[in-house]
């Protein structure tokens, strides 16, 4: 049972990674715009098929393909923000978030009509392979994915600390028209930071690609997931989105030998639940007032 | 084309179009089949079946009219087909339509206007099971599924002891929890313990969680109900976690699939089941598979198989009958054929009324193919049990 349980903590920690980076890509965009992105798990799955696409016909491995999947959704996303967000900026919260929504089902639709509605998945000559631990099995894609995860969260950190872009970004969270006082072009904050949010949901779907499938419908799942990642870190915390993506891995994964596969998402909801209960601006958010 | 030679084909046309209609005493059959929706993929497979048992049938001199009728996947419409069929149209039997549900709601009008009805490939147990006279199945019910796999291991372990624990692990839908309910049982009738009984919700991406567990308690058998996408992932996270039961046994969609095959370092030597293979040794069977190829540029399935021989039988005792509904009721009951499908005769046993007592066969897939491994009798290659080693 101990190996069992050591077993869990680790999938879940590997796989909390790359929910971390989607939670952050959310968080920003909040942090940033006040705007819930609904169609974050349909940006995830964009990246996806650009992974899935540039592996079967031009064979670029899903892991190095990153480097192509960022630069291209973060201006998919900067267009999205010149095209729709930045029109809606003072706009009911609703219609904000019906915006996304929208946004969300044609980029399905659109996939829909180029893939089909089937399910494709990667096979790379890793896709199955592991490490032993002891008596621990720990998964060489998912390490992989893990470590690059890290990297790009710690670069994400520097950028956003050490960069004057990256203060701008801070100053435009914090106050909107102060920042515009001060000289920042909060216009141009705004589309840097959708299509870093877009690139971040980009990187975490290529990273996912190896082992998972691929289909339309997938992002629903993962918008879900990034919601309730960035509720439970604090919306708007970068580093309470790191904290909620590994938490809601850890407990799927836990919750999955603690009960039944089929339980697990309850466990994920229980949890969200009791921490909210305590913390209702989330875990590293701060209440208002 | 010169306008000579267009009024040339035109009148060739219309004299043929005038010799067809003068054979007035064509035997003429129903078929209700999903040939657009969801489904269609499937429906193609059984519409190629029925056009080559028609064209069969012409070859052996009986001619067959087939009026075509499109459920969409949906039972009300194949109902108003069916009545459309049974009043309007006349026909002397129905064979179709291919989805349980829509096949559950047209038997009880085959029943009320007395139209011999022969399904073809639905699998749900019911549909043969309340006490109608009208109503065939050319298909094994979806409980044979399962226990035919425990058998073929049954058999496969005779000399090296028999498994004595069985794991579980299947979605948590409609179709896995009624498909690993019957296997359950079935396991624990032969004397097995269910050592893990794990249901999925589709769409997680990681079931390594899952599968440790299954692992901890060292199962012989493994037995998994998926659609194709987790049956892929299930496999692969096996070996990664290094999963090692005597045998894998997949049932439903998932495993029987070409995607799933492909995939050969995870594919290999797992067990399925299935009505028909394309190397079984049932009369015609391998000469089926390469004409179909030839003429629809596709590999023929088992929905394929069993349409055929379905339009074979009701063709022939249309023809012999001349098309009276009572009498061919009759000869369906008492009658006994030859074919791709095997012997085929509708027998009551087992609660069971008018089901073709259909032997399912088990696969195993070797390199990326799959090879008919059991009943031994019908198969060519040997099976490989316990399951290697994952390398």
């Amino acid at each position: 049972m101990k190996d069992l349980i050591l077993q869990a903590l680790i999938s879940g920690i590997l796989i909390g990674g790359v929910y971390s980076l989607i939670g952050i890509g959310l968080t920003i965009i909040f942090g940033v715009m006040r705007v819930i992105n609904f169609a974050h798990g349909e940006i995830l799955m964009v990246g996806m098929y650009l992974t899935y696409t540039l592996f079967t016909h031009w064979g670029i491995d899903p892991y190095v393909s990153i480097l192509i999947t960022i630069p291209i959704l973060f201006i998919f996303g900067g267009l999205l923000q010149i095209l729709f967000i930045n029109r809606v900026l003072n706009a009911h919260s609703q219609n904000q978030i019906l915006l996304t929504i929208g946004l969300g089902l044609v980029i399905t639709n659109t996939m829909m009509m180029i893939f089909t509605s089937d399910y494709k998945i990667l096979t790379t000559t890793y896709s199955s392979s592991s490490m032993k631990l002891m008596n621990l099995s720990i998964s060489t894609p998912m390490s992989i994915s893990f470590l690059i995860t890290g990297v790009i969260i710690l670069g994400l950190y520097f950028f956003l600390k050490k960069t004057d872009t990256g203060q701008a970004i801070y100053a435009t969270a914090q106050d909107r028209e102060a920042a515009k006082l001060m000289g920042v072009n909060v216009k141009m904050i705004s589309i840097i930071t959708f299509g870093l949010g877009s690139a971040l949901a980009g990187t975490a779907g290529a990273l996912v690609s190896p082992t998972y499938y691929i289909f339309p419908q997938v992002g629903g799942a993962f918008t879900l997931k990034a919601f309730v990642i960035t509720v439970l870190g604090g919306m708007g915390s970068v580093l309470g989105a790191g904290l909620g993506g590994l938490i809601v891995g850890i407990a799927e994964s836990v919750g999955a030998v603690a009960f039944s596969a089929g339980w697990k998402d309850v466990v994920v909801y229980v949890n969200f639940l009791a921490i909210l209960l305590f913390k209702p601006s989330g875990l590293l958010g701060k209440s208002k007032e | 084309m010169t306008f000579k030679h267009f009024i040339g084909s035109a009148a060739i046309a219309v004299t043929t179009a005038l010799s067809l209609s003068a054979q007035a005493a064509n035997v003429k059959l129903g078929v209700i089949n999903s040939i657009t929706g969801p489904e269609a993929p499937i429906g193609e497979s059984i519409s190629n079946g029925i056009k080559l048992a028609q064209e069969d049938l012409a070859a052996k001199g009986t001619k067959i009219d087939i009026v075509w009728e499109d459920d969409t996947g949906k039972p009300q419409i194949a109902m108003s087909a069916m009545e459309k069929l049974a009043t309007r149209d006349n026909v002397a039997g129905v064979v179709g339509p291919y989805t349980s549900a829509s096949a559950s709601a047209v038997a009880r009008l085959a029943e009320k206007y007395k139209v011999p009805l022969l399904v073809p490939a639905a699998a749900k147990e019911e549909i043969t099971r309340q006490n109608f006279k009208w109503v065939y199945r050319m298909n094994a019910p979806a409980d044979v599924y399962a226990s035919v796999l425990i058998d073929a291991v049954l058999d496969m372990s005779k000399s090296s002891g028999a498994p004595k624990t069985a794991a579980f692990i299947y979605e948590n839908s409609d179709f896995g929890t009624s498909t690993s309910k019957t296997a359950k049982a079935y396991v624990i009738k032969k004397g097995m313990k269910v050592v893990a009984d794990e249901s999925y919700s589709k769409g997680s991406p990681d079931y390594r969680s899952t599968l440790s567990k299954i692992k901890a308690q060292n199962p012989d058998v493994v037995f998994m109900v998926s659609y194709v996408a987790d049956a892929i992932l299930l496999m692969r996270q096996s070996r990664e976690i290094g999963l090692q039961p005597k045998v894998f046994l997949g049932a439903g969609a998932g495993f029987t699939t070409d995607q799933f095959a492909r995939e050969k370092d995870i594919s290999s030597y797992v067990l399925s089941s299935t009505q028909w293979t394309d190397d079984v040794k049932w009369p015609g069977a391998k000469e089926f598979a390469q004409r179909y190829k030839a003429k629809f540029k596709m590999e023929a399935t088992y929905h394929a198989a069993c349409a055929y021989a379905s339009m074979m039988v009701m063709g022939q005792t249309a023809v012999k009958e001349a098309s009276d509904r009572e009498k061919i009721r009759a000869e369906l009951k008492a009658g006994k054929w030859d074919g791709i499908m095997g012997e085929v005769k509708f027998q009551d046993y087992e609660g069971y009324q008018n089901q073709n007592r259909h032997p399912m066969l088990v696969q195993q897939i070797v390199n990326g193919k799959y090879l008919t491994v059991y009943p031994i009798n019908l198969a060519e290659a040997k099976p490989v049990y316990p399951f290697p080693k994952w390398k």
